[in-house]
């Protein structure tokens, strides 16, 4: 089973189908989950979940944007998405029944932040 | 990227210590996003230490740092200085010139068994050369501070660096002989730490092993 970050670097990527690269990951997970991620974790996870086969990456072409620079392009595999659902369903088989998965549900105090 | 160009220099400067590919990869994602140099240059350098810790998960950086360089610079000072003063004194003492062969000949062997350990550090763990080179130069330099006497007689305690320098660029870049070499010098680092009595010799054994590994890992013809 993936772990809590690379299940996060999965989501980010399929979030951001085609356009997922580093900055974009980053900035998603930044964004969605409100802590910080640093580069160093994020393409050190990201060749650890490649080995695994969860992953696909290459090199794009350079643009303008990066000050001519190529991106590290990212595609979630069909083992990704299976690996990424079974996290997600034992996430929420465990929350069932405690005070953060039944909040979830009534929508008590709390479940906004 | 947010920050003056000096401070963008300096981010550019550390992300040298990444592959180029990375390096690439890394700087054009700064480009693009907000942050500001010291996000940046912590970006670049974590991602720079975490290469480096992964690299020490294997055996390579290990046995080439602690199991060669280490102590192979203690060995080869204690060589180099014996076998300089052996010449000097043949040199000082024309009667004894029958010496000379003997004594050129152990100069010999000092330096191509330096020049054979540079190889295999070179050759046994690239990316991880810094730590080799830390490795022994910590023994030389606390060896020269405590080494009585001056100028010329410093030099002879590292009479092995330049040959092994040049042995890690070599390895470097070829990483393997051919086997005849291979075998040329695993039998000279054999005989290598059997010149040298006293004892010398048994803490010598531990390093017959860069000579046999060069043999071992040596190109084959049909390759």
């Amino acid at each position: 089973m993936v772990g809590e970050f690379e299940f996060l670097i999965l989501s980010a990527a399929a979030h951001l189908g085609e356009e997922a690269y580093g900055a974009a990951m980053r900035e998603v997970i930044e964004a969605k989950c409100g802590r910080t991620c640093s580069l160093g974790a994020l393409y050190i996870t990201l060749d650890r979940l490649e080995a695994k086969g969860l992953v696909q990456t290459w090199m794009s072409a350079p643009t303008q944007q990066r000050g001519g620079r190529a991106k590290r392009i990212v595609r979630v595999t069909g083992e990704g998405v299976r690996a990424a659902r079974e996290f997600y369903q034992a996430v929420i088989k465990m929350s069932s029944g405690t005070v953060w998965g039944e909040s979830r549900r009534s929508g008590l105090p709390g479940d906004a932040a | 990227m947010k920050g003056p160009t000096a401070s963008w220099r300096c981010v550019e400067a550390a992300a040298g210590l990444l592959a180029p590919l990375e390096r690439e990869v890394v700087l054009g994602d700064l480009a693009e996003t907000d942050c500001d140099v010291w996000r940046g240059l912590g970006d670049v350098l974590g991602l720079v230490a975490r290469r480096q810790l992964a690299l020490w998960k294997s055996w390579r950086p290990w046995a080439a740092s602690f199991g060669l360089a280490l102590p192979a610079s203690l060995f080869l000072m204690g060589c180099s200085v014996e076998a300089s003063a052996a010449v000097a004194d043949v040199l000082r003492e024309p009667e004894q010139a029958q010496l000379l062969w003997l004594s050129l000949f152990t100069l010999f062997l000092v330096i191509s068994w330096a020049w054979m350990a540079g190889f295999v550090i070179g050759s046994v763990s690239r990316a991880t050369l810094w730590a080799s080179l830390l490795a022994c130069c910590v023994p030389c330099l606390y060896c020269l501070s405590k080494w009585p006497g001056h100028g010329l007689s410093h030099l002879r305690l590292l009479i092995f660096l330049l040959p092994g320098l040049w042995g890690v660029w070599r390895g470097r870049r070829e990483m393997r002989l051919g086997l005849g070499w291979a075998v040329l010098l695993a039998a000279m680092a054999t005989l290598t730490p059997l010149m040298w009595g006293k004892g010398g010799w048994v803490y010598g054994c531990w390093l017959f092993w860069p000579g046999w590994y060069l043999a071992a890992t040596a190109r084959r013809k049909q390759e």
